[in-house]
């Protein structure tokens, strides 16, 4: 891996990061579903720079594929949900200083944890040359489960599993080189469940957690 | 017998009533600078140096009930910020008489020794309003402190020295280093810590006696010499974290040391101040004001960012 594509490649993936947080910490429904149109898109930016520096079409393929599928179809079936007078639409009561902290306890651990039990006992190598650049996809996953785990909104909890399903992509895209066509059928398959997800939405805008325990 | 070099004297003493002396000023520059993007007129750039010498003037008054803390910590703070604008790069670049007291770390436990010592005058006031500043101030300041001294460890992470001066000289000659990630995201959070410091907006409100006012309800029961005093350490606190800020963090570059360049100093420092100036001027023109419990929200975005990046460097390299 080149120097410059070093330099390009960790501030995309810090970008992500902060999308991440930037989705954690949002109330407001519409501004969070543009915070995943933007971590899919730095996330196709990050494999079209991969496909450049490897010369593998697979890698643009893939950065085409997120764009129209993550990028344009899913955020506009989760758009579609929401009608145009309820721009305000929020989840209340969104603590943003506890869930950064009690999020950056429990993605740090869960990095930390993974890093020491699981990378020291296998081999592991990015094809960046780099294996530390697999801490920012692990933080994302992590990050992304947290969101699901914390949040009451249905729609905070397709983003954070959204943000899981990105969080393998940029692992698989940082680790080896993919399988297209498993990576495409990951895709629909998300695309499916986010198409099925926004019917959900409209019929149950939250989520408490007793109500799961009910029969 | 310790033979004094005249260089580093002079450059110690240039330091020192600089950061001292001029301090008032950029406060100064900034309200007027504000003043004009306003469209007022706005008050001098000498101003500070006004109120200062008025309050100087005018009669001191002690509150009833008010200990002998209340009374010296102004004198305290003024000596704790004395000494850090003598170990850290805040205008000359290389090492000067007393820069060996202590190291980055010393100058951030400084910082929050001169807080503490505020902190323990205003409750010793007697003030249940001033009660009510700290009490803010410290459920604020907890994750203040933290960003600080994480910042500070991400700094010395990159340069593997806890020496300021090394760190200065380190970035200004290896410009790759300032576009890492953990130098952009350090930055990122000092500045956001620099607007709190400060009681910029869109966290403070400092020029109303307003309700979300933190530091001012801190000063509240101080009157005449002593709140003089109190109001220069709030200027030679702006000073040293800005002059941090751009040395170590945003513009390392452009220092001179050695007889008789080190005078070049003076207006390289006016420069890049100018140019924080202009940088803090946008923000607060045109950010509103966070309400209250927002600022912890802030603060939490910014220990957050620093304390990630500073472990995630720490994987990565």
């Amino acid at each position: 891996m080149s120097a410059f594509g070093e330099v390009l490649l960790l501030p995309l993936s810090s970008l992500i990061l902060i999308t991440a947080f930037y989705m954690q910490g949002q109330e407001f429904i519409r501004p969070m579903i543009r915070g995943q149109l933007v971590q899919s898109i730095l996330l196709a930016a990050i494999s079209l720079i991969m496909g450049f520096i490897t010369g593998d079409y697979d890698f643009i393929i893939l950065a085409v594929l997120i764009v129209v599928l993550r990028g344009f179809l899913i955020t506009y079936f989760l758009e579609r949900g929401i009608r145009k007078d309820q721009s305000h639409l929020h989840e209340r009561q969104v603590s943003v200083a506890y869930l950064f902290i009690i999020s950056l306890v429990f993605v740090l651990t869960a990095v930390l944890i993974v890093y020491s039990v699981v990378f020291s006992g296998i081999r592991t190598e990015s094809i960046t040359g780099n294996r530390g650049i697999l801490v920012f996809p692990l933080a994302l996953f992590f990050q992304g489960l947290f969101l699901i785990a914390s949040r009451r909104t249905t729609y905070a909890q397709i983003m954070g599993y959204i943000e899981e399903e990105n969080a393998i992509v940029l692992f698989a895209v940082f680790l080896l080189p993919i399988p297209l066509l498993i990576e495409a059928s990951v895709f629909l398959d998300v695309l499916a469940l986010v198409v099925i997800s926004s019917v959900v939405v409209v019929e149950k805008f939250t989520h408490e957690r007793v109500e799961e325990l009910r029969g | 017998m310790v033979r004094i070099d005249y260089v580093t004297f002079t450059e110690t003493l240039l330091q020192y009533f600089f950061v001292v002396g001029l301090s008032p000023l950029f406060a100064g520059i900034f309200h007027r600078a504000k003043s004009m993007v306003e469209s007022r007129k706005g008050p001098s750039i000498f101003q500070p140096y006004y109120d200062l010498a008025k309050l100087f003037k005018k009669e001191t008054l002690k509150p009833a009930g008010s200990g002998i803390i209340f009374i010296y910590a102004p004198y305290v703070g003024f000596g704790i910020y004395s000494l850090i604008s003598l170990i850290i790069p805040v205008l000359i670049p290389v090492p000067i008489y007393f820069t060996a007291s202590a190291d980055f770390l010393g100058g951030a436990i400084l910082f929050s020794l001169a807080a503490f010592v505020k902190v323990a005058a205003a409750m010793g006031s007697n003030s249940n309003f001033s009660a009510l500043g700290v009490s803010r101030m410290l459920s604020f300041n907890f994750l203040s402190e933290g960003t600080l001294i994480t910042v500070f460890f991400a700094v010395s992470l990159i340069t593997g020295t806890n020496n300021p001066y090394t760190t200065n000289l380190f970035l200004a000659s290896n410009p790759l280093q300032n576009i890492s990630i953990v130098h952009i995201f350090s930055t990122l959070a000092f500045f956001m810590l620099f607007l709190y410091e400060t009681g910029r907006i869109p966290l403070e409100s400092a020029g109303l006696q307003e309700l979300g006012m933190i530091d001012e309800a801190v000063n509240y029961e101080y009157s005449g010499k002593l709140l003089a005093i109190n109001k220069w350490n709030s200027y030679i606190k702006q000073y040293l974290l800005g002059s941090v800020l751009l040395n170590v963090f945003l513009v390392p570059w452009g220092l001179n040391a050695g007889s008789p360049w080190f005078l070049l100093d003076v207006p390289m420092m006016f420069a890049k101040w100018l140019l924080l100036i202009g940088i803090v001027l946008i923000i607060e023109t045109t950010l509103a004001k966070l309400r209250l419990f927002r600022v912890l929200d802030y603060l939490a975005t910014a220990f957050t960012f620093s304390i990630l990046f500073l472990i995630f460097t720490e994987v990565i390299a």
